[in-house]
């Protein structure tokens, strides 16, 4: 699966990825993977949030939602979700 | 003059409607919903830097209510149609902010919806929407185009605090409904236990 750059959304408060094409992602199978690493996840359905300030939303379509300013921060937290959905 | 309770987004919209109510005399407090965890903390730092404006302003205390909504919002999302959650998430505003006005002695409710700017506010659903509170509604931008609004906003000062950098709400589905039928969003509704969901809310609502 293929991500875009990860990008400062319009709103310039987050950073946003997507993934092209969008996916279907096995979203209770994420989220089991983030609360093994001890972090808290809500699953609302049709997306997660998890981090410790809720700073992560996944969407069943494979975007992804960095709540952070920092490219450099938002880029580390980027890494980490891609090794919960399984992107290379 | 009347008691009323508007509801504040941290918008554009929301203060020049309360400044318009304020300026005919009426006695107004606010109602946020805090939608975190599909915001961030920006919308409430607006409202309460919107309010310290219209405070000085008008010399008017203007309590804000803080009300949780985040939680609302999840099980809306994991047991309701995704297609009507913008209208189903108006509902539960509206009926906390009237949970709120009773409590407070308030005889309507306020807003800065006009017509058909986003999903929410198509007449369809604003009548969706309003139908699940009994309290007068007032919409004192109904006509207003987004210039005008926009043009009050830099007159009072409103205008830069809302536009500063905000996540938008996280909760609002891909193509939400613009037309919605009350008695569909009636029976959609009926897979949540309204008063629980309601009695929660106003249980943790913080007066600042």
């Amino acid at each position: 699966m293929t991500y875009s750059e990860l990008k400062l959304c319009a709103t310039r408060s987050a950073f946003e990825a997507v993934p092209n094409p969008r996916l279907k992602l096995d979203l209770p199978g994420v989220a089991a993977r983030i609360a093994a690493e001890g972090l808290p996840v809500i699953d609302a359905r049709v997306m997660l949030i998890a981090g410790e300030r809720h700073e992560v939303t996944i969407s069943r379509d494979g975007r992804v939602l960095i709540k952070l300013t920092d490219p450099d921060a938002a880029r580390r937290v980027f890494e980490r979700v891609r090794g919960w959905i399984g992107a290379t | 003059m009347a008691r009323g309770v508007m509801l504040m987004s941290g918008g554009i919209d929301s203060p020049v409607s309360l400044h318009l109510l304020l300026r005919q005399g009426h006695e107004m407090m606010a109602v946020h919903m805090d939608n975190r965890p599909f915001t961030d903390d920006s919308p409430l730092e607006k409202v309460v830097d919107h309010l310290e404006i219209l405070r000085q302003r008008y010399r008017q205390p203007i309590p804000l209510y803080v009300l949780p909504h985040g939680p609302t919002q999840i099980t809306l999302m994991r047991q309701t149609d995704r297609h009507v959650g913008c209208v189903l998430c108006r509902r539960f505003m509206w009926r906390s902010a009237e949970r709120i006005a009773e409590r407070e002695g308030a005889t309507f409710l306020a807003t800065g919806e006009s017509l058909g700017q986003v999903a929410s506010q198509t007449l369809s659903n604003m009548r969706s929407a309003t139908a699940s509170v009994q309290l007068p509604i007032v919409r004192p931008l109904v006509g207003f185009d987004k210039l005008e609004i926009e043009a009050v906003a830099r007159s009072i000062g409103t205008y830069g605090i809302s536009t500063r950098p905000g996540l938008c709400c996280q909760a609002v589905p891909d193509r939400p409904a613009t037309k919605s039928h009350l008695l569909q969003i009636e029976k959609e509704e009926e897979r949540v236990d309204v008063d629980q969901i309601l009695d929660d809310v106003v249980r943790h609502a913080v007066r600042m």
